[in-house]
């Protein structure tokens, strides 16, 4: 009995020294508070901020590396204490940059459609992929006159596919190649200990947070 | 080029200062920008302000400045609907990769490229790094080519790196590229499995299962496994060992198709029961039978797609069993019924033929919360190839796994397979792999004779293998935390469900109740999954209770 019960201690203890990090970290996905412009338009609502922070000085240096860079946007409406979005917008960026003539081609879509641009300046291109400005990202209509809402952004760099990410995680449910020990692996869960590259959804994931924002009823 | 330079400083240093900005949710100056996508200036502030109770005047919110926008050089194409990308794209906590591989272009200058420069490779070979490249020498395509994008992943797919850098560089001529290579190898050296434990038949087993995946560079898997179990108080019982060694090549010289083979070695000591009541572990009801196995399987696998596998397999294998000591168990009631051991007496030969498909859609295998994993394999032994036994084996699992809210998943594991015919009994299904809570064999070893928990059975099953079993379970999976470095995440689960295993080794059938020729039960198990650095753990109940002597 000595052994087992051992070994269940020193799992017990892993498990708390494994969990007492993590718990402090958890916050780490929360958005940041961005103080963002806000203007309302005929129907619509429009938002004005920047997602600039999602490039570092490596992914900036990056952009010269001839290869597509994508940059995906999605922004949501909540209202202040609620959870489900009343609105929502994507936005889906691509840069390119040529090395024979030295320009960097850039893509937008968005609501209004898709239109490309072809700029000289790296700092160009980077305001082009990262500048949010005067977009429409509710009806007016749906959002009440007084109540209060606020808007969050996630914008993600490179972001790449379910799919991708399944090929390049399968290795590690790959198993243990159903030998001698066919049952145990075809019906047990796999637990094994090698060198373990996490590999993320994006390149980098920035999440914002608006201020709250309402719109005052009309003077009579 | 001193402006160009300038101006990317500045461009940098305000990076640098935009991040500080952040930190301290400073308001930015908007600045109109020639994005197309924005409608024209609005009035501002009229009736949107922020949530401080003052109501500003039109006046007090910053007008966009006047920014003369570069016409784009292509009209405004319509843009694809938002259904084209899926509903994903409305949940804050789905990849984005969906939506930029549907709105992706292929859109840039046309290149050639002309050469492939591997560096940052110690010990992987560069061929190998080049037939896992979706591009090679000669090809035309754009620069928004979705092979050049899915180049970096195609290499991380390996599993031999801890990251690549792919670029393009200027060959000789205008258009022509050299694309550019840079990895950073890490040690593919995998510890798949432990096994360690102990019993009331067997004082104590040990063994590992170790693996590299990219042995001398080559790209090719090498793996081997090793097990020893000390012999115990049952009557005729030795120690035990077992071990095989596993070769495999993915994609041979750069094709969906791979090889595999493995070697097996095995000397082991059956314990099986052949007196007492049904289930009984007492080591003075148990009497032990010793064998030896020796094998070769080997077989090719084709990719079909990225995530779907086929693989098929012939295995030849020599069995010889000392079995003429037991041959029946008495019963409680002082009845002698003949026993089937599942195995011929003396030297026997296993030969069979084997395919099996895995698809694996799951992003992240190791704490899962979405996708499906299914893995079915059917395999059959025929005298007519030179085998002594007439069987088929067929298995199958399937887990799936549904987000339902932030944070929160629920899944869905169904395993089960059939024996048909005269299977050898190392080829039968065993009770432990079908309730969790049992130890499980190790390496084919049998190292407990364990019964399972009774919590629906009114009887205690007896049989260690089965004919007809399998398991279901719903889990429900509370994802703990995520980071981006040494201790990934965790997830903590609970899970339900039940087994059955119809027992063929049983004996004298018409005497016992239903219960214990079909014994179905619950498997209950809760327990933490981490994922880290150096590797995946799993700690729950189900894997404790194995471990404790019953």
């Amino acid at each position: 009995m000595g052994r087992p019960r051992l070994g269940l201690a020193a799992a017990v203890v892993a498990t708390a020294l494994a969990v007492a990090a993590p718990v402090r970290v958890a916050a780490d996905d929360r958005p940041v508070v961005r103080t963002m412009t806000f203007a309302e338009r005929g129907v619509a609502i429009l938002v004005t901020t920047d997602v600039t922070n999602l490039f570092d000085s490596a992914a900036y240096a990056r952009l010269d590396d001839g290869l597509p860079t994508t940059v995906v946007v999605r922004l949501w409406v909540y209202p202040r204490a609620g959870k489900r979005p009343v609105a929502f917008q994507l936005l889906h960026r691509q840069l390119i940059y040529d090395l024979w003539d030295e320009v960097y081609e850039v893509a937008l879509t968005g609501p209004d459609g898709r239109r490309q641009y072809r700029v000289k300046y790296r700092a160009e291109a980077l305001k082009l992929m990262t500048s949010i400005d005067h977009l429409a990202i509710a009806a007016a209509a749906d959002l009440p006159y007084d109540d209060q809402f606020v808007l969050a952004v996630v914008a993600e760099l490179n972001p790449v596919s379910a799919e991708t990410l399944a090929e390049v995680r399968r290795w590690l449910s790959d198993g243990t190649g159903g030998g001698l020990d066919r049952g145990g692996s075809f019906f047990g869960s796999f637990v094994s200990v090698f060198v373990n590259l996490k590999i993320p959804e994006a390149d980098r994931v920035l999440r914002l947070r608006s201020q709250p924002f309402f719109r005052p009823r009309p003077a009579p | 080029m001193r402006r160009r330079f300038l101006v990317d400083t500045l461009a940098t240093l305000a990076l640098l200062a935009g991040a500080r900005g952040a930190a301290t949710a400073q308001p930015t100056a908007p600045t109109r920008l020639p994005d197309p996508v924005a409608p024209p200036p609005a009035r501002p502030a009229d009736g949107v302000h922020p949530t401080d109770g003052v109501r500003r005047p039109a006046a007090d919110a910053p007008a966009p400045p006047p920014a003369p926008a570069p016409p784009p050089f292509e009209p405004p194409a319509p843009a694809p609907p938002l259904g084209a990308v899926g509903g994903d794209a409305l949940d804050p906590d789905a990849s984005a990769g969906t939506i930029a591989a549907t709105l992706g272009l292929a859109f840039g200058p046309v290149i050639t490229v002309d050469d492939i420069v591997v560096s940052g490779n110690r010990t992987t070979s560069a061929r190998v790094i080049e037939r896992a490249l979706p591009v090679a020498r000669g090809d035309v395509l754009r620069t928004g080519d979705p092979r050049l994008t899915q180049a970096r992943w195609k290499l991380l797919a390996l599993g031999y790196f801890r990251d690549v850098t792919i670029g393009l560089r200027k060959s000789r001529q205008r258009g022509h590229v050299v694309l550019a290579v840079d990895v950073d190898e890490r040690g593919t050296v995998a510890l798949n499995r432990l096994w360690f434990g102990t019993s009331a038949v067997v004082p104590w087993w040990l063994g590992a299962d170790l693996a590299d995946r990219n042995f001398g560079g080559t790209g090719v898997g090498v793996a081997g496994a090793l097990a020893y179990a000390s012999g115990g108080p049952v009557a005729g019982a030795r120690a035990q060992w077992a071990g095989e060694l596993r070769l495999a090549a993915p994609n041979l010289g750069g094709t969906r198709w791979g090889a595999h083979a493995t070697v097996t070695g095995q000397r082991g000591s059956e314990a099986v029961r052949v007196s007492g009541p049904a289930g009984s572990a007492d080591p003075i009801d148990l009497a032990a039978f010793d064998y030896k196995r020796v094998g070769v399987r080997a077989g090719p696998s084709l990719a079909l797609t990225a995530l779907t596998a086929l693989t098929g397999e012939v295995r030849v294998e020599r069995l010889d069993a000392r079995t003429a000591s037991i041959t029946s168990r008495t019963l409680p009631d002082g009845t002698v019924a003949p026993l089937d051991l599942g195995v011929r007496p003396g030297d026997s030969r296993v030969v069979a033929v084997a395919v099996g498909l895995i698809r694996d859609t799951r992003p992240d295998p190791a704490l899962p919360h979405a996708g499906a994993r299914l893995e079915l394999s059917a395999e059959m032994g025929t005298s007519g190839l030179g085998g002594s036994y007439d069987f088929a084996v067929l298995l199958g699992r399937y887990d799936r796994f549904w987000p339902v809210a932030r944070r929160h998943a629920v899944g869905l594991r169904v395993a089960g397979g059939v024996v048909l015919g005269d299977a050898p009994r190392f080829d039968r299904l065993h009770v432990a792999d079908v309730d969790r809570m049992l130890p499980p064999r190790v390496l084919g070893l049998t190292t407990a004779v364990t019964p399972p928990l009774r919590v629906l059975s009114g009887q205690r099953a007896d049989a260690l293998y089965g004919e007809l079993g399998g398991n279901v379970l719903g889990e429900y999976v509370y994802q703990w935390w995520r980071r981006p470095a040494r201790i990934y995440g965790g997830d903590l689960f609970v899970a339900a469900g039940l087994w059955t295993l119809t027992a063929t080794d049983r004996f004298g059938a018409a005497e016992h109740p239903v219960g214990s020729a079909l014994p179905i039960d619950v498997i209950v198990d809760a327990g933490l999954r981490i994922d880290t650095e150096i590797g995946v753990f799993e700690f729950s109940i189900s894997n404790a209770l194995g471990r404790v002597p019953r």
